[in-house]
């Protein structure tokens, strides 16, 4: 399966051109929370076409501050109300100080924040009766770091028990950034925990900075990277397509989902041939 | 809590630096780099702003908007996990703190709360009410889109264009906005205090034509003249067209 984000950009186009054709569609709940109106027909109407999956914004899983219980009960009942099939949340903060901020702040990689993010996943685990999905967040600058970010990363899922969202961009982005190998990185996640991939594309804004815009198109060693983590999973997980800005015509978004289609069948193939 | 103090600290003043742009000392963080934070945060929060509010957004200058925008984000701690509902706390924020803007531009308070609305009607959950789309019995009482808002201002906001508004402008001014249900855009209708009323009238209950009409009347003093009449009917017409009364129930 190869999703997409759908936008409010393109929605009616969307449903209405069969210009695309993913298999499931995205949305963050809290765009569509609490609303009625001309969107919430769209998001009806979306909804009885495609499988819905969805991407948390500010849960803030990596706060110092207390989980929001009653926005949980929201999201709670949202992903009841839709028949989402994944909750996931980004492995980061967006509250602090009792002040939301709105966008995704690095956790400082330490074995404290293991401890407290794994216990408030395992808390959001038993709230939601679901499993949470996390993604690795692209970051731009360490904060207070003590640790490898990915003995952190597998620190956490291993001590909360959840799933990865493998967001294969974030890995080039983080290994661009912070000169690791990515690969490397990805060969030392616990592929059993991937549920869900995510791919994008994203600006250089310097020589030596990546920022993750999702307002390009996937570059091709993003595309290899991707390639080389699907032969290395080796089975097929749900793979969304995000674009939220610089939105460029439909047709093609849909030669972005061709393109992942065909190199996750192709590394899949392989990989089955490899093993008959 | 297990998380250790200095790990709060370090969190709490890269937050503080995105909502402040003042940068203290944070272990390990590069600072080459770390304005990207505050850049990319700000932009959202400034975007969600000027989207909100684009007629303030005109109104002010560059300056007085960035200032604000500024002092809104450092000073208020925003307390919606929806960023699309964010705005309403800004709109409160100038209230709460009775900005000076406030004392500038006497009609900026109801021109934010006009744009806040148009937001709020737009987005708000669908309202179930039954009714039917004509009146076959001849005997129906009007049903009132409750997907409204009825508002008295001391300004014409709705009226003007902000930087045109005056002083001498002060007066009683009544606008109703309301969603079309099928295309869902709001609508902005300008009243009379007799339509007003009306609509007042509506919202308590539901009436027949002529019932709503006579109580409105008298409401005023005044005897059902046929042209008190013939307005009051077009009003309904144009009102059930436009979808802000529905239909009629029994």
């Amino acid at each position: 399966m190869v999703g997409i984000g759908f936008r409010r950009d393109f929605a009616g186009e969307f449903l209405e051109s069969g210009k695309l054709t993913p298999d499931f569609i995205e949305v963050a709940p809290e765009n569509w929370i609490g609303i009625g109106g001309y969107w919430m027909k769209e998001f009806r109407k979306a909804l009885e076409k495609y499988p819905l999956f969805t991407h948390g914004l500010s849960l803030s899983i990596g706060s110092p501050d207390e989980l929001d219980f009653g926005f949980l009960g929201k999201i709670k009942s949202f992903l009841d109300e839709t028949g989402a099939q994944i909750y996931s949340e980004h492995l980061s903060f967006a509250k602090c100080d009792n002040a939301h901020l709105y966008d995704l702040l690095p956790i400082p990689f330490t074995e404290d924040a293991v401890r407290h993010v794994s216990q408030r996943i395992k808390t959001v685990q038993e709230f939601l009766e679901r499993r949470l999905t996390i993604e690795i967040v692209s970051y731009y600058t360490p904060v207070a770091a003590e640790m490898k970010e990915i003995d952190f990363v597998n620190a956490i899922l291993e001590e909360a028990d959840c799933d990865l969202l493998l967001d294969v961009n974030n890995v080039y982005v983080n290994s661009f950034n912070h000169h690791y190998d990515a690969r490397k990185f990805i060969s030392q996640l616990p592929m059993n925990r991937v549920k869900y991939i995510h791919m994008a594309g994203h600006q250089q804004v310097s020589e030596d900075l990546i920022i993750d815009t999702h307002g390009q198109p996937i570059i091709d060693p993003v595309y290899e990277l991707f390639e080389f983590t699907m032969k290395r999973l080796g089975r097929d997980v749900p793979v969304l397509l995000e674009r939220d800005f610089n939105i460029p015509e439909l047709e093609e978004l849909q030669q972005e989902i061709n393109m992942l289609r065909e190199i996750k069948t192709r590394s899949l193939v392989k990989e089955h041939a490899y093993v008959a | 809590m297990l998380l250790k103090q200095d790990t709060k600290t370090a969190q709490s003043a890269l937050a503080n630096y995105c909502r402040t742009g003042i940068l203290n000392d944070i272990p390990g963080v590069e600072d080459h780099r770390v304005h990207h934070y505050r850049r990319l945060v700000f932009n959202i929060i400034d975007d969600s702003l000027a989207s909100a509010y684009p007629l303030t957004r005109n109104l002010l200058s560059v300056a007085e908007w960035d200032e604000l925008v500024n002092e809104f984000f450092s000073s208020h701690p925003c307390q919606s996990p929806q960023v699309w509902t964010m705005p309403k706390e800004f709109y409160e924020y100038l209230i709460e703190v009775n900005h000076p803007l406030l004392t500038k531009y006497p009609f900026l308070q109801e021109l934010l709360w006009m744009e806040w609305l148009e937001i709020e009607i737009y987005m708000m959950e669908d309202q179930k009410v039954n009714y039917q789309g004509s009146d076959i019995s001849g005997i129906g009482k009007l049903v009132i889109n409750p997907e409204h808002r009825l508002i008295t201002l001391n300004y014409p906001v709705h009226l003007k264009q902000a930087s045109q508004i005056l002083p001498d402008d002060r007066g009683n001014y009544y606008l109703i906005m309301h969603r079309e249900p099928v295309s869902g855009k709001v609508h902005f209708t300008d009243l009379s205090p007799f339509f007003t009323r009306m609509i007042e009238h509506l919202n308590s209950q539901t009436y027949r034509v002529d019932e709503l009409i006579e109580m409105t009347a008298r409401d005023f003093g005044m005897n059902v003249e046929k042209m008190v009449y013939e307005n009051s009917l077009r009003f309904i017409e144009n009102a059930l067209n436009s979808k802000l009364i529905l239909g009629f129930t029994n």
